[in-house]
């Protein structure tokens, strides 16, 4: 099993249920289970949403480059941009006990996925790394 | 995502079908603050047809509490798919929300 997928989404909040339908669809061609899929979904809703807020800073016109690579150990998407350089530093999310608004989302993408990382090698916009090692059957 | 405003025994109700993400939950806080800003004692949300909430949906909700015990008003939910539940645990809100299995087990607390 080597699946690999690539697609490019406009950077409009409206394209994430896009992005939801096709990631819970390569997990489900790839026999994941119900439960793993939904938290890979929310990961990667979050992980686009930051893009537009952080890395476009909400223009809605821009590209959002993923790429999913499955194979029977792993779950790795990478998610490309050209918009502002962020880093690790600013990607640490709230703590989970200062109940107030925001903050969640690195959460949610690290209760999945077991790399998180942004790739530094990248020149000019950004490219975070996602890989969840899954068990094999 | 689909936004109903309901009266339940003089109780507002906001009834949501679909998901809440970062796309549709400014409409859902626009519908929760038309509530907070005439100071409404008791909002319900009916969770029962949810398919899918996102940290800004949640992010939403959080919002609307802090409103609302500013003037010592109640906000829960009903009706939590499984799902979400479990997010809600994650995130230890499942003890910050009044949290109920349907409308009339709300209404009874």
């Amino acid at each position: 099993m080597n699946n690999s997928v690539v697609v490019t989404i406009p950077s409009h909040p409206k394209y994430l249920s896009v992005v939801r339908d096709i990631t819970a669809g390569i997990g489900k061609v790839n026999g994941l289970a119900d439960s793993i899929i939904g938290d890979i979904k929310l990961a990667v809703d979050e992980a686009c949403s930051n893009v537009m807020k952080h890395a476009y800073k909400g223009e809605t016109d821009k590209k959002i480059l993923l790429k999913y690579k499955v194979t029977k150990r792993s779950f790795k998407l990478t998610i490309e941009d050209k918009g502002t350089k962020v880093n690790m530093e600013n990607m640490k999310g709230r703590d989970l006990e200062d109940i107030k608004p925001g903050g969640l989302g690195i959460h949610f993408i690290k209760r999945v996925f077991d790399v998180f990382e942004l790739d530094e090698k990248k020149k000019s916009g950004n490219r975070l790394i996602l890989i969840k090692y899954l068990k094999e059957k | 995502m689909e936004i109903n405003l309901v009266d339940y025994k003089g109780r507002k109700v906001i009834a949501v079908t679909g998901d809440i993400d970062m796309y549709s939950s400014p409409e859902l806080r626009e519908a929760l603050m038309s509530f907070t800003q005439k100071k409404i004692p008791s909002i319900a949300v009916d969770f029962n047809k949810v398919s899918y909430i996102d940290s800004s949906g949640i992010a939403t909700f959080v919002e609307g509490l802090k409103i609302m015990k500013t003037y010592g008003g109640r906000l829960q939910f009903f009706g939590i798919p499984k799902g979400i539940m479990e997010i809600f645990r994650f995130s230890k809100l499942d003890k910050v929300f009044e949290i109920y299995g349907s409308i009339e087990e709300a209404e009874g607390n």
